[in-house]
């Protein structure tokens, strides 16, 4: 009785935004409650020309990308061990950790059968030919290598010292084995549409999909990590990164660059059939190319805006802008036959993804109030505790705070 | 992708469009055998006499109506939709659980217990054939069995022992030889192509027709069996995962080797200048 309502007085202090966020989440709560009752068929607009609608082209096969930034980050913080930019990797693997949660809640609610998701995992059911499987799985251990990773901040919270050292020790070898299952499951999404062969348009269907995919959750990863530094440095009251920023603002036109390479070559030599024979779709194509790519990286070439704190804002939102209408290009408009009656959500379709944008902000600010993503303690960690794992000895712990300094 | 590369004992239908006479007997025969509930529809609401306007969770198969005109006389044609039975399956490969299967007798077929629902069959299927129950809470596929339990028990299926003139059924190489044989005996009567036999890699549901296929609404269709599409990319699975591994883990180790050389050097310079550098550095990164 007292836990509630010390739970609803903890709720009733929120501010404003944040109980805004949980009405909506709530309300995709309830959606999701009504879809589960009543089937898809009864509640949202699928069909069977399109047996995919908003949950599959944007809480999976845009969101896996979105969420792409612990396994960036993480890959050149830890692997190419740029150490400064260590402020950076934690919010982005809560962040990484919230996203892969939801793309699971997402892939739940689109299945026609939910409780069966877990045959995936049964080996007698195995399937390597499906680029499905290859995600299910990746995706499962992805979200469990995240939560590892989240379990640091959790254990500095209630002061668990063997579990940290033990984590702080698989630091490494987690960034590597994030960045082996990601490369893996970011360019099997684009081989999911590789079987679309007559069906998705020859401006996106080519063999060279996966390469893309994967190229463009890269740059994409990278982006949000900027836009997610930017707006809790607004919003939140952390320092200002731009000059960490800016270290990712000088590899993301790399990875754009080798990206348009990539998509022109493709565009040239692989694609079959006429390319801009249907207006709507050229258009689609055109922005996505012209807002969505070469415009940030243009921007991007220009130290003046590398470095800028609004204008780094701006053009990694162009960039999270043109790879979410990549990816609904390649999974719904491009699909869509000549003559074919027009998909769009029902309104209870979009309070549900709504919501998991909505929950994916609340949890956040959520785990930033009560958890040390922001800073690291490495003096929390009780040296005088017989290290069996090693590697963490006194030494060590008198060497972190150079890099990262905890809180005055 | 399925292990196997010799299909010309599988069963197949040869089904010679220009013998139908569109007396939907098949469509009837297939609602009966499966127990399929009939569908509340309208006429005239698709082209022509055809009924219901697509195939659906009840619908495994239906005939197509087209009008037309030759010799100023107004003439029918029809078309039997239903699963092809492809001897490489796009439905198959792509199913995380495995729930479709390529029987050794020919029929593709569904082990309804397996299947999770991600409706990833529908969108692979070249010919548009799975069907989702969207009347149920807790949806399952549908579509043609090729009557599996049929032709296990040695009978033909239920469309075929129906069809008074069109379908025959019996091993596909036979199949194939008997249609390349009606081609040649009546060049006039059909249109010069062998329709199953390279699409999607092959089908065990083989077509004759007088008009041409995209006319009669056959979907344009690749002659490469689906799979080896996704296959190609999908092979280099473990190559590139381990890959990616193996250049990460020198890449960082190649870096803290560094590290710890420049560490060492700083070290061996003295105390009072590394607290000194350490101090500059500290600042340096100071970003709050
Ligand atoms: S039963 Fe035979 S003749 Fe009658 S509609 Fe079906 S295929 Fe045509
Ligand atoms: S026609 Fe479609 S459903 Fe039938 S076997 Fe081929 S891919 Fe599968
Ligand atoms: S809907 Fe069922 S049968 Fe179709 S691919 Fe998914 S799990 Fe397999």
């Amino acid at each position: 009785m007292t836990a509630a309502r010390y739970v609803l007085h903890e709720i009733q202090s929120y501010h404003r935004f944040i109980k805004f966020l949980i009405f909506l989440v709530a309300l995709a709560a309830v959606g999701s409650t009504i879809r589960f009752i009543f089937g898809l068929g009864a509640t949202t607009n699928l069909n069977d020309t399109y047996p995919w609608g908003l949950w599959i082209s944007f809480d999976v096969v845009t969101a896996v990308p979105l969420a792409a930034g612990a396994f960036t980050i993480g890959v050149v913080a830890h692997i190419f061990h740029i150490k400064k930019l260590e402020p950076l990797v934690r919010p982005a693997i809560v962040t990484g950790f919230l996203g892969y949660s939801l793309v699971c809640v997402g892939l739940m609610l689109d299945l026609g059968q939910p409780h069966r998701g877990i045959y995936v995992l049964f080996p007698w059911n195995w399937n390597v030919h499906s680029p499905m499987f290859e995600v299910s799985m990746c995706v499962m251990a992805y979200t469990t290598v995240l939560f590892l990773e989240f379990l640091h901040p959790v254990s500095e919270r209630f002061g668990w010292h063997i579990p940290l050292r033990l984590l702080r020790n698989l630091q490494i070898p987690f960034a590597i084995l994030a960045a082996m299952i990601s490369t893996l499951h970011q360019s099997t999404l684009g081989t999911f549409f590789l079987i679309a062969v007559d069906k998705l348009h020859p401006l996106w269907y080519n063999p060279l999909l996966p390469l893309q995919f994967w190229l463009s959750a890269i740059f994409t990863g990278l982006s949000i990590v900027i836009l997610e530094a930017s707006l809790v440095h607004r919003f939140m009251g952390q320092p200002n990164e731009s000059d960490l920023l800016a270290t990712l603002t000088r590899i993301i036109p790399w990875v754009m660059g080798c990206y348009m390479m990539v998509k022109l070559v493709a565009l040239l030599t692989f694609s079959e059939g006429a390319l801009f024979d249907r207006p709507v779709l050229t258009t689609l194509f055109v922005v996505e190319v012209a807002v969505g790519l070469l415009l940030p990286f243009w921007m991007f070439l220009q130290s003046r805006i590398r470095t800028d704190k609004s204008m780094q804002l701006r053009a990694a939102s162009l960039v999270i802008f043109g790879l979410v209408l990549n990816r609904f290009n390649v999974s719904m408009f491009g699909m869509i036959q000549p003559g074919q009656q027009i998909y769009a959500p029902n309104v209870l379709e979009s309070v549900v993804t709504v919501g998991i944008i909505a929950a994916h902000i609340l949890f956040f600010v959520l785990m930033a109030k009560y958890f040390p993503i922001f800073e690291h303690h490495p003096e929390a960690v009780d040296a005088t505790i017989p290290d069996t794992f090693r590697r963490v000895g006194k030494e060590e712990l008198k060497a972190i705070p150079v890099t990262v300094l905890p809180d005055p | 992708m399925s292990a196997r590369t010799d299909f010309s004992r599988d069963k197949a239908f040869l089904i010679d469009m220009t013998k139908c006479t569109g007396c939907r007997g098949c469509q009837v025969a297939c609602k009966q055998w499966n127990q399929l509930k009939a569908e509340n529809t309208t006429f005239f609401t698709g082209e022509g006499y055809q009924n219901p306007p697509a195939m659906s969770e009840h619908t495994f198969t239906r005939i197509k109506f087209r009008d037309y005109q030759k010799n100023g006389q107004n003439e029918f044609a029809f078309y039997k939709e239903m699963c092809m039975h492809c001897n490489d399956p796009a439905c198959a490969s792509v199913c995380p659980v495995g729930a479709f299967q390529k029987t050794a007798e020919g029929p593709v077929v569904y082990l309804d217990d397996k299947c999770i629902g991600c409706r990833f069959c529908m969108i692979a299927c070249p010919f548009g054939v799975p069907k989702y129950e969207w009347s149920k809470a807790f949806p399952l596929v549908r579509k043609c069995t090729g009557c599996y339990s049929r032709v296990q028990e040695g009978l033909k299926p239920a469309c075929a022992t129906t069809c008074p003139t069109a379908i025959t059924y019996g091993p596909r190489e036979e199949m194939i030889k008997e249609a390349e044989r009606r081609l040649a005996a009546h060049p006039d009567r059909y249109l010069q192509k062998v329709y199953g036999k390279e699409e999607a890699g092959g089908t065990s549901v083989i077509y004759l027709t007088a008009l041409p296929f995209d006319e009669l609404g056959f979907k344009p269709v690749t002659m490469r069996a689906l799979p080896s599409y996704t296959w190609q990319a999908l092979r280099l699975v473990p190559g590139i995962f381990l890959t990616v591994g193996g250049t990460l883990s020198a890449v960082s180790w190649f870096q803290h080797r560094k590290e710890k050389v420049k560490q060492a050097e700083t070290e061996s310079k003295g105390a009072a200048c590394c607290a000194a550098a350490e101090a500059a550095e500290t600042s340096k990164e100071d970003h709050q």
